[in-house]
This record gives structure tokens, sequence and C-alpha cells, in this order.
């Protein structure tokens, strides 16, 4: 991992005075991102409306990335709130799949209707941009990180490769030093924005320095914010037979 | 060029507008964290509900209930782990002197985890199949699960409900699963007491089932069933759900072989012959959380229209006998039924979801409809309920007593 890490760096900077390559720097951020072998994180979403807090959920996640595709196949379980407590969902593409304990049904759900959890946030998180996006280098900027800080970026400007990606298109701006991504837009087909993700507060997990919280702006309210904080990493040994709906009643996070 | 100096004016405005909410976000953002919530082995909760029900020849019924459920899931080492899940309901009819408890131990058992992919869980399980939303042919296992029927909402009828006694087996494999169960008879008759644990009612008779599923494709992973109970002939039964669109799911639930009619065996008839009882519907989702689900419900064990007829109008006892049999079994009385379900997540305001069902019976046109309006806090929800009979005198949902039901309900999480 930090062999490719140094590779993709070492690229970018002999290159830094041509054009760097824009599929290269997003498969940069892609590795900062997410880590490279299979792993559980603990995700708290707290969510604000005119500046209240008005929801809190926490979420155990285990994650692997597809060994032929690269997508991340994940199982979640709801922490927190107490209603939600020990609610389970499997994303594995577009096969997606909730349980609830109560009542031992497991019930397939649309990308859509996943979208109507806070879990939807995931998404700008946990996600290989560089498998599912063609990238463009869209000039240089400065601009402020979610600490506020300025940072030198490149701009990249991402067009979805198929149809049956979340958002069309992304912007994304990388700081040109570290390939951090520091903030990133989510636009639907229409071009309305959907959501502006801040990647901040950076430490070192899994011998990678990585953001751990993401702020996302709802794009049509900006009002609405969610914080994501992400905690307690770890490698973990995930099966890929876990990763079907008759594991989801067994799925129990240590 | 006043269009070009006011468009840029407003430009400037609104990149300046959307850089402060940026900044004000942030600012959000920068708060405390409260500190990450723990995952507990507990869950517990409680509810009160009041109910008042005007009744078709005039008069009205009120009723309360108390209810409490606990959860437990923990591991007791590595590879063991303990499942227990009991609800408690005391339920009043008409005054507080007219009280009745009910126990139900939905689970109780022991699992092992061999290994990652092989596991043994040996106990009393409430095990579900079934993709369907309003009938699922399937679920082989609800056969007189229920001790206390606390709504008609399909998603309380599943989870308020006794599992049965068996010892289950499970492999995995990267892209699918074996499931072998095996429940036996344990005692011959139901029992009805408050904490009796009722044996006979989810174990009355031997039964074995085994379930495949297979992943065809990426995104198409159906599951078989054979299922038997000791003295019948078994029964087949598939699961099978589509993406349709990336807002569409469809579903398939069938069940299939030589069986008696519902009308034969509660009556100790001999009428054995194939019969299939099958679901299909879709669950559509809009962009603002309302999901839509339309099902066609089909039960060949169940009386057609010529039979439901006859059977209305012959002896009130042979009626009663096969209504309430039919309940118990958790079953469709006639062949065809649709179901219609709409849930609509932060409804108007958030917090607030609106969920309302309608059952219509194809034989005798007579509906179910069921509303609820829930508000939920971080540990407590506020509902209110309502449920309206309509059709003929004899017909399935024109045969209740109560032609409205309004109830009140009040869950506090901890």
């Amino acid at each position: 991992m930090l062999k490719t890490l140094t590779a993709i760096a070492a690229f970018i900077a002999t290159t830094a005075y041509a054009a760097p390559n824009a599929q290269q720097l997003l498969a940069a951020t892609d590795a900062i991102r997410n880590p490279d072998k299979p792993f559980s994180l603990t995700t708290t979403l707290i969510e604000y409306r005119n500046g209240k807090q008005t929801d809190a959920n926490t979420l155990a996640v285990y994650s692997k990335a597809d060994k032929v595709g690269g997508e991340f196949r994940s199982l979640i379980r709801f922490v927190a709130p107490a209603r939600d407590a020990g609610k389970l969902m499997l994303k594995s593409g577009n096969d997606l799949w909730f349980f609830d304990p109560s009542t031992k049904a497991s019930i397939r759900i649309s990308p859509q209707q996943r979208l109507l959890g806070q879990a939807a946030n995931g998404d700008v998180v946990t996600v290989n941009l560089a498998k599912d996006y063609h990238a463009e280098l869209d000039g240089e900027e400065d601009v402020q990180d979610g600490e506020r800080q300025p940072h030198h970026a490149y701009k990249l400007a991402l067009a979805a490769a198929s149809a049956d990606v979340t958002y069309h298109k992304i912007e994304m701006w990388v700081d040109a030093k570290s390939t951090w991504p520091i903030k990133a837009k989510f636009y639907a087909e229409s071009g309305r924005l959907l959501k502006t993700a801040y990647y901040r507060r950076f430490e070192t997990q899994l011998g990678v320095t990585r953001p751990t919280e993401t702020v996302i702006i709802d794009g049509l309210d900006p009002n609405w914010v969610t914080v994501m904080r992400f905690a307690d990493y770890g490698y973990r040994d995930i099966p890929d037979s876990w990763m079907q709906r008759d594991y989801l009643p067994r799925f129990k996070p240590e | 060029m006043h269009i070009v100096v006011l468009s840029f004016l407003f430009a400037s405005a609104f990149a300046t507008a959307a850089g402060d909410a940026d900044l004000d976000a942030l600012s959000l953002a920068d708060q405390p964290a409260p500190a990450a919530e723990k995952s507990s082995d507990w869950r517990f909760f409680v509810e009160g509900a009041a109910g008042y029900a005007p009744l078709r020849n005039g008069g009205a019924t009120r009723s309360e209930r108390l209810s409490g459920s606990v959860q437990l899931d923990t591991r007791l080492s590595p590879d063991w782990r303990l499942v227990f899940a009991d609800r408690l309901d005391q339920n009043w009819q008409a005054s507080f002197d007219n009280g009745r408890a009910t126990n139900t131990i939905k689970d109780a058992y022991l699992s092992w985890q061999a290994s990652p992919e092989r596991s043994l869980d040996l106990g009393r399980i409430n095990t579900h199949y079934g993709v369907a939303m309003g009938y699922n042919p399937t679920d082989f296992f609800r056969a007189n699960a229920i001790r206390v029927r606390v709504s008609e909402d399909p998603g309380s009828l599943r989870e308020n409900r006794q599992g049965s006694v068996m010892l289950r087996g499970q492999q995995l494999w990267d892209g699918g699963a074996l499931t072998l169960l095996y429940s036996p008879k344990l005692a011959e008759h139901a029992n009805d007491g408050s904490f009796n644990p009722d044996w006979g009612a989810t174990n009355g008779t031997d039964r074995w089932l085994a379930s495949l599923s297979t992943r065809l494709s990426d995104d198409f992973n159906p599951e078989w069933l054979v299922y038997r109970e000791a003295g019948h002939e078994p029964q087949l039964g598939a699961n099978i759900t589509v993406l349709l669109s990336a807002a569409t799911v469809a579903h398939l639930e069938w069940s299939g072989g030589r069986a008696s009619s519902l009308l034969g065996q509660l009556n100790g008839i001999d009428d054995v012959a194939w019969r299939n009882r099958w679901a299909l519907g879709a669950t559509y989702t809009t962009s603002f959380k309302l999901s839509l689900t339309a099902e066609y419900d089909y039960n060949g064990a169940g009386l057609d229209s010529a039979g439901w007829q006859a059977l209305q109008v012959g002896a009130p006892q042979q009626y009663g006998l096969y209504r309430g049999g039919v309940q118990r079994l958790q079953e469709q009385p006639t062949r065809s039924e649709w179901f219609f379900r709409a849930a609509w997540q932060d409804a108007l305001i958030t917090h607030l979801d609106l969920t309302a069902m309608l059952r219509r019976n194809g034989e005798d046109a007579s509906r179910m409809h069921w509303f609820e309006a829930r508000y939920h806090w971080d540990k407590t929800d506020v509902a209110l309920q309502w449920q309206l009979n309509q059709g003929d005198a004899g017909s399935e949902y024109g045969a209740a007593s109560q032609r409205q039901i309004w109830q009140a309900v009040l869950t506090r999480y901890f």
C-alpha cells in the first residue's frame, strides 16, 4: 500500500510541471480514503438542520474491495439510535439487502431506497471513484480546506463511466503536493448540485494519513449539514462468502 | 451591458453566499463531537397503547395494552453466541378488571460458528422466509406462531410471534448458501396459558426444510426451498427479486406442492392436489422518500368465489371454524388478494413517517385500509393508527365486528 502511494506520489512529483495524470491523481485520493485491505471502522453521522442537531447515527462497517472490479462491498450494522440498533445492510454493487433482526425479514432494496437513510452518505466516502469515473484535469486553483487552510490544488472533473452510478458528475480538488482530497462537489445528471463534501481532520490510520471526518453540505438546502466521523479503523479477515444475504443474520461486528 | 453586469453581480453574490454557507457548515462541524455510541448486546423497549373501536352494531369497545420487549444477542466466546428475544403483552378489554397477560418467546437459541462459513443453531428460532410484503407462502414456520395480534401491519405480524424449536445448520460459500433445519414434534396441542412456552403451537409436528441460495449474476440471487411436514407431501418454494431500475425492485415468491385445500385441512377432508401459492409485486421509491408497493397474492389452497360464497351462507359454526383456522395458519382465506402499501419517510416534516396500506379481497371485493402516522424522537416514538374494515357481512373484511379501530401507541426505547 505504502509502495503504491509512494509510487503514485513520485510519479505526480516528477510530472509536477507537466500536466499530471488526472486518473492517477484520482486513484491516489481513493487510496488515501480507502484502506487497501479488508477493513472495519465505526462511522458516526451527525445531522444538522438550520444549525441544530436533528439526528445522530452510529454504524459499524465491514468493507472490502471486490477482487475483480475493485468496487467496495460492505456489511453495515446500525449501532445507534436505539430504535435501529441491530439492523443490518449489505451493499454489494446493486445487490442491496436490508435485514431487521426483529422481523427476521431480509428485504431487497433499490439504490434509490437506500438513499433514504443516512447511510447513503457513505457513498461519498467508501467508493472507488477511479473505477466509476473518467477524470480530467480542469486547472489549478487556490482553495480553502475544511479547516480553512489554503491549499494549491488540482481541480479534477469526473464524468461517470456508466449510467448506474449515483452521481453523474463530480468536481474534486486535490492538494497539488500531498494528493490529499480537499473537497468535492457531486452533481445530478440535470446539473443540479447534490452535495458538497469537505475531507478534513487528517490522521494516520492503518499506516496512511487519511481524512477522519467528512462534512457534507446538501446542494439544495445548505442548512442541511451532515458530519461523518470515522474511528476504530482495523484490518479484518472478511471472507467473500459473508457478502451475501444469507450471512446478514449472522453478522455481529466485534 | 446592464444584463451582463447584473449577471456578474448576481453570480458573485451567489458564490459568496455559497461560500458563506460552506463556512457556516464547517463551523457547525467544529462543535465538540458527542461520544460515539457503543454497540450493546441488549435491546429493550416498553410500549403503551390505547384503542377505540366503533362496532357495526352501533356500540364501541375500548382496549389498553402495555408491552415490554427484550432482546439479547451476545457472544459467549468467539465461536458461541446466545440469542434471546421475549415479549410480554398485558391487554385489557373494556375495563382494567378484564386483563390478560401473554408472554411470547420469540428466540432462545445457541449458535456455534464452527468456521467462518459454517454454523449450527439449536433452540427456539423465529425463522422467516419470503421476499413478498403482503403474503409469504414460503414463510413455512408462520403457522400458529402468533400469540397476540397487536397490529395488522405485516412487519408487526412477522416480529411479534414465537419461534419454533429447531436444529439449524448453514454452510456458506462465495456466491451461495445452503441451510438445513429440523424442527421436531414436542407437544400435541397448543396452550394459551399466559406464560406457557406453547411448544404445541409451534412444534406440534415434525418438520424439515432445506434452502439453497445461488448467485447467478452480480445482482440475481434466487433462493430455492424444499419443505416437508410429517404426514404431508413436500412443498417447493422460490424467492426471486429483480432490480428493474435504480428505483424499482420486483419480487416473486412462490410455493407449490401436493396439498389439501385449507377447507379440507381444517375439516380433515383428503382433497390433496397440486396447489400453487404465490405473490408477485414491485416497490418503487421516489426521490422524495416515498416507497410504493403493489402486490398480487394468490393462494391455490384458498376458497374460490363459489366456495367462499357457499361457506358464507352455510352453517355459522363452519364459517367460524374456517376463519379462525385460516387466521391461526396466517393464510389467505380466498384465492386472490391485492395488497398496496405506501410508506413516506420524513413526510412533510422531519421525523414524521406516514404509512398507508390497503388489502382488497379478489373474491368479495371487501377491503381493509390501514394508516399510521409515526413521529420519532431519539428514543421515543408516538404513533396513531387507524384501521377501516369495509365489505358485505360475511366477506373477509366486512365480517369483522369492528368497523374501525383507532389506536394510539407510545414506545420508549432503552
